[in-house]
């Protein structure tokens, strides 16, 4: 049984806007499943979807198993959910905040536990919410949907707000988490917390899913075989205007002594080094990884133009990009 | 359960807002402050009659205080997104809306049932006799239309999904139930009876436009008023018409209180139930 199925999922807001285009997304029970997407994309709708906090147009969705709209009352009890975007009440005390989730929950957990889980001091934690920085609340949002240790934590932007410490934290907890067997679903715009903890992503976009899988699948699917940078003693401008027209090079830039060429494959990578070393000294050589942020642009602004599938959720989607 | 612990959390909430403890002090203070005048304008005081008028003039200030006191319950967690903590919990809808209600009613109540044990403390000081069974009878009516209000402020509540939109229909029902309904010659329902009557010349009767009136629960508390205080008293409420039909008595008065109770809310969970809360 997946952690998160949806089917055809939908959500129109009138007649011009739709939020989320025939979603269909499947999350395995125990994986951690990256969320990713631009600002607008449609993760939030997907989100609110689920916890059916939004009504779907069309299509359906069930979370560990029970439908949505028919359950959420079940899910919800299974389930721990740091939403985006809440605050917190502010007349009340983070210990406060705690314990009614606890007993809202009916589970046994102890408060000082989850406090000390999320860096949450007690001193803090005896102070009225109001008066909480945006990490402070994030940490103990994250707290309260560690309570009545949950089958599923949906996690909506959970590093917002975070310092570079608080995110190692929030890494570690989520593969705490992970290794305990629960499923792990968050969304992000930021892209280097999701390479680090994730075993599968899924790339949104203008509400559709443009792609899932492993990040090394979607790499290896895009051949976006980056770019390598040579050092070399003198530029001959008839070697740039060689590599240009090199197959399998997409651009060559020349910056001092330096030339970087992206290429489409791995191998072009050696051909143009060998290309370059007969024409003049070479004294260092740089070969860049796919940067993620790359990747994820090239999903999300349609310049895709490989033809391999990651998975196979991905094949409509190159449709999707080329069309 | 999950009702108990939604209102568990927002009484919680709720009794640190400052607001709230200014308006009950405020109430409790014209509570008292009708018993001392009552006392020493008159030689002969009577708590009966001094209740009589703290339903007189007190009354306008009843839909404010529970209005106030609930109108972003639920529209306030929608505005600033913490309803997604609460809906994330294993709540359902039904159960946001219920223990508010809950929670609210109880704050309410205990406001008034707070303003008018002071008030008894004063009537005692003060008064020849406290007259228990008046006493009570009053401190209830009055209690039943707070939680009319209540209910009412709940459903425009959950029914809208912003802090103005609440505030706008709140003031809008206190203008349209009390205001323009208070005095039955500069009431809607007098402009009514001046179009259905005065221009169409339908010829309906005044009992029926006096019925139209009763709807309002703050009418339904004036005309329901006879059911608690003793008969000499209630010559000074003015429903002392013999010829009045059935359904303008005082026991019709109370049921359509009564079921302001339930309806408003119900009508909110309706309208919470549907929406998107995006």
């Amino acid at each position: 049984m997946p952690a998160i199925e949806t089917t055809a999922l939908t959500k129109r807001y009138g007649e011009d806007v739709i939020a989320v285009d025939d979603l269909d997304l499947t999350v395995e029970e125990g994986e951690v499943f990256g969320f990713l997407g631009p600002n607008g994309a449609g993760k939030s709708t997907t989100i609110n979807l689920l916890l059916d906090f939004v009504r779907p147009t069309e299509g359906s969705a069930t979370v560990l198993g029970y439908d949505v709209q028919r359950e959420p009352k079940t899910i919800r009890s299974h389930i721990g959910v740091l939403p985006e975007g809440a605050t917190l009440y502010e007349r009340l005390t983070g210990r406060e905040h705690l314990e009614w989730v606890i007993d809202n929950k009916g589970s046994d957990d102890d408060p000082d536990d989850l406090l000390d889980r999320v860096g949450l001091e007690p001193e803090a934690a005896a102070r009225s919410a109001g008066g909480y920085s945006k990490g402070m609340a994030q940490r103990l949002g994250f707290a309260m949907a560690l309570v009545g240790d949950p089958d599923l934590l949906i996690l909506d932007e959970p590093s917002s707000g975070l310092d570079p410490t608080g995110m190692q934290e929030l890494r570690e907890i989520i593969t705490a988490e992970a290794d305990r067997g629960t499923t792990v679903f968050f969304s992000s715009h930021i892209l280097g917390e999701v390479e680090a903890v994730c075993d599968r992503v899924g790339i949104m976009n203008d509400g559709r899913l443009v792609a899932t899988g492993t990040l090394d699948a979607l790499r290896e699917n895009l051949d976006l075989a980056a770019a390598i940078s040579l050092d070399v003693e003198r530029v001959p401008d008839a070697l740039v205007a060689d590599l240009e027209t090199h197959e399998g090079v997409h651009s060559v830039t020349v910056d001092g002594s330096t030339i970087t060429i992206s290429c489409a494959t791995t191998p072009v990578k050696y051909d143009v080094v060998t290309q370059v070393g007969a024409a003049t000294t070479v004294r260092d050589i740089v070969s860049e990884d796919t940067s993620l942020e790359r990747l994820f642009n090239t999903y999300t602004n349609g310049e895709q133009s490989g033809e391999s599938d990651a998975d196979a959720g991905l094949a409509d989607v190159e449709t999707e990009v080329s069309a | 359960m999950s009702v108990l612990s939604v209102a568990k959390k927002d009484f919680l909430d709720i009794r640190r807002s400052k607001s709230v403890w200014i308006v009950s002090g405020l109430y409790a203070l014209l509570v008292v402050f009708l018993f001392y005048l009552g006392r020493s304008g008159t030689s002969e005081p009577n708590v009966a009659s001094q209740l009589s008028a703290l339903a007189s003039v007190g009354l306008p200030f009843i839909p404010i205080i529970a209005l106030m006191m609930v109108y972003l319950a639920i529209a306030g967690e929608r505005e600033s997104g913490s309803i997604r903590y609460l809906l994330s919990l294993p709540n359902t809808r039904r159960d946001i809306v219920l223990g508010k209600y809950l929670s609210r009613g109880a704050v309410g109540a205990s406001v008034i049932l707070a303003a008018f044990g002071v008030g008894a403390v004063t009537a005692v000081l003060w008064y020849p006799s406290l007259e228990p069974t008046v006493f009570a009878g009053v401190a209830g009516l009055t209690v039943l239309l707070t939680l009319a209000y209540v209910s009412v402020a709940i459903g425009i509540s959950a029914a809208t999904g912003s802090r103005s939109r609440a505030m706008a229909g709140s003031i809008g029902f206190y203008i349209v139930s009390t205001l323009m309904m208070l005095l039955p010659t500069f009431s809607i329902v007098a402009a009514l009876k001046y179009v259905l009557n005065g221009r169409l010349e339908l010829g309906l009767s005044d009992h029926l436009f006096e019925f139209l009136r009763m709807l309002s629960p703050t009418i339904a508390f004036r005309k329901a008023f006879p059911l608690v205080v003793p008969s000499d008293i209630e010559t000074f409420m003015t429903n002392g018409d013999p010829s009045a039909p059935a359904y303008l008595a005082p026991e019709v008065a109370l049921v359509i209180l009564v079921a302001w109770l339930v309806v408003p809310a119900v009508f909110g969970l309706w309208q919470f139930n549907r929406a998107d809360l995006g």
